[in-house]
């Protein structure tokens, strides 16, 4: 337990001393907890908040406006779904709904099993292919709510490929 | 002194009023939400917009936060305004559809409806104003609450949505909340107030003499931390309700009053 608490400690003052202490350099700062831990921990961002005197709800608003921030694990694969409006039109909000209720997810989150994150993100450039599901680095284009869901239920629950999981 | 024109009526005010101080001033009503003598201008609810007469052009601005620093013409009751005003009523509405207060101000404005879808339940009743963020930092500097989320998601929620730890559950919050979706919960069997739906709570310090409830402990020590004469007579006050308080100060201006002089004069 201390031993832990030393150590995160420790990460916590290394990032704040990356960037001289200021506070201006929040979103940085948080962007290296998350990629030292691969999401940000409540308890890692109340510390960097203490010691950066801000309150934890600035953190937590940074933390949840920009949905390339975590304060969940990660899931062992990655799903997203692009919501842009071309995808949006050609049924992306149907599939993130059938998603959300079959898998238990929040968008943002990641499925209580940790099979995987769901991410919708906003247009990812590939518009000519919509609507698009990435899973795992892979695109899967045109997906119909079906088609997507059953690329998702046949997700292996193992960890294949780890080194590449750990990116992105 | 700039001269403001609102509706044809024309009012003196000083430089840097704002539109809301003229229009006040001249007796025109413009609805607010957002706008709370406590805090600084939120400007984020919109429901005061007016039109600002810039002689070729025209412009819809918030009146609750433009200060005046010239002569201008401003329209309320013009059609753009009121249509714009309208507009964000609906929209409103569509947030928090069965709202009293919110209703009550609608009605005024000539908005019975709204066309709108209306939001999930999760999200219902807060318009997002910000008053509540605002109180809790600006005026008690805890801001232990705040928003989260953007667009569509956007709330107003604890760190993490758990039982805020920087809380002192003071009620600030739900005194300025225009539309009343913060509430004051009382705990009878625990003594507890809650603040709902932060899920905040703290035990309540009861007054020495009657018994009755006055404000949570927390609240009471960080009202006390600001007093820096550590008088005993004000920690003694303290532990009362404002009513015994008035009782006991009466009852030392009456020891006074009869000859008996007393420090333990207060107001
Ligand atoms: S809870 Fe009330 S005060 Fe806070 S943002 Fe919502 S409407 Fe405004
Ligand atoms: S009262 Fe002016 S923007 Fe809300």
């Amino acid at each position: 337990m201390t031993e832990k608490t030393t150590t995160r400690d420790e990460l916590i003052e290394d990032i704040i001393d990356r960037y001289d202490g200021e506070t201006g350099m929040l979103i940085p700062m948080m962007q290296d907890l998350q990629t030292e831990c691969g999401y940000l921990p409540a308890d890692e961002l109340r510390r960097l908040a203490e010691r950066l005197d801000l309150p934890v709800s600035r953190l937590y608003a940074v933390a949840t406006f920009y949905s390339s921030f975590r304060l969940a694990p990660k899931g062992l694969h990655e799903v997203t779904l692009c919501i842009g409006t071309v995808c949006y039109l050609k049924g992306a909000g149907r599939i993130s709904e059938a998603i959300c209720s079959e898998f238990q997810v929040e968008p943002g989150g990641t499925t209580p099993d940790g099979l995987f994150s769901y991410l919708p993100v906003n247009c990812v450039g590939a518009c000519a292919l919509a609507p698009v599901m990435i899973v795992d680095g892979e695109y899967h284009d045109g997906v119909s709510v079906d088609a997507a869901m059953e690329i998702l239920r046949t997700l292996p629950a193992e960890e294949i490929d780890s080194e590449q999981e750990a990116q992105t | 002194m700039p001269t403001v024109t609102i509706d044809d009526i024309q009012v003196e005010v000083e430089q840097g009023a704002t539109i809301l101080d003229a229009a006040n001033k001249a007796g025109v009503w413009i609805p607010t939400l957002c706008h709370h003598p406590a805090v600084t201008p939120q400007a984020t609810c919109r429901i005061c917009m007016v039109e600002l007469d810039r002689g070729e052009w025209k412009q819809l601005v918030t009146a609750c936060n433009y200060p005046v620093r010239r002569d201008i013409t401003v329209s309320v009751s013009g059609d753009n305004a009121v249509k714009a005003r309208r507009g964000v009523m609906e929209f409103m509405l569509a947030r928090a559809p069965d709202n009293e207060q919110l209703k009550a101000i609608a009605g005024r404005m000539g908005v019975d409806s709204t066309p709108w879808p209306t939001v999930t339940v999760a999200q219902r009743d807060c318009i997002l104003c910000g008053l509540c963020t605002a109180v809790c930092d600006e005026v008690l500097g805890l801001a232990a609450i705040g928003f989260s989320g953007r667009g569509v998601d956007r709330a107003v929620a604890a760190p993490f949505r758990q039982a805020p730890d920087d809380c002192i559950a003071c009620g600030a919050c739900q005194a300025v909340c225009p539309v009343g979706t913060i509430q004051l919960r009382l705990h009878e069997d625990t003594d507890e107030i809650e603040i709902s739906p932060f899920k905040a709570r703290a035990k309540l310090r009861k007054c020495e003499q009657c018994g009755a409830r006055v404000v949570s402990e927390p609240t009471a020590a960080e009202a006390l931390k600001n007093v820096n004469v550590d008088w005993e007579k004000i920690r003694n006050l303290a532990k009362l309700c404002p009513k015994c308080r008035r009782i006991r100060a009466a009852e030392s201006l009456a020891a006074t009053a009869s000859g008996t002089p007393t420090k333990e004069m207060t107001r």
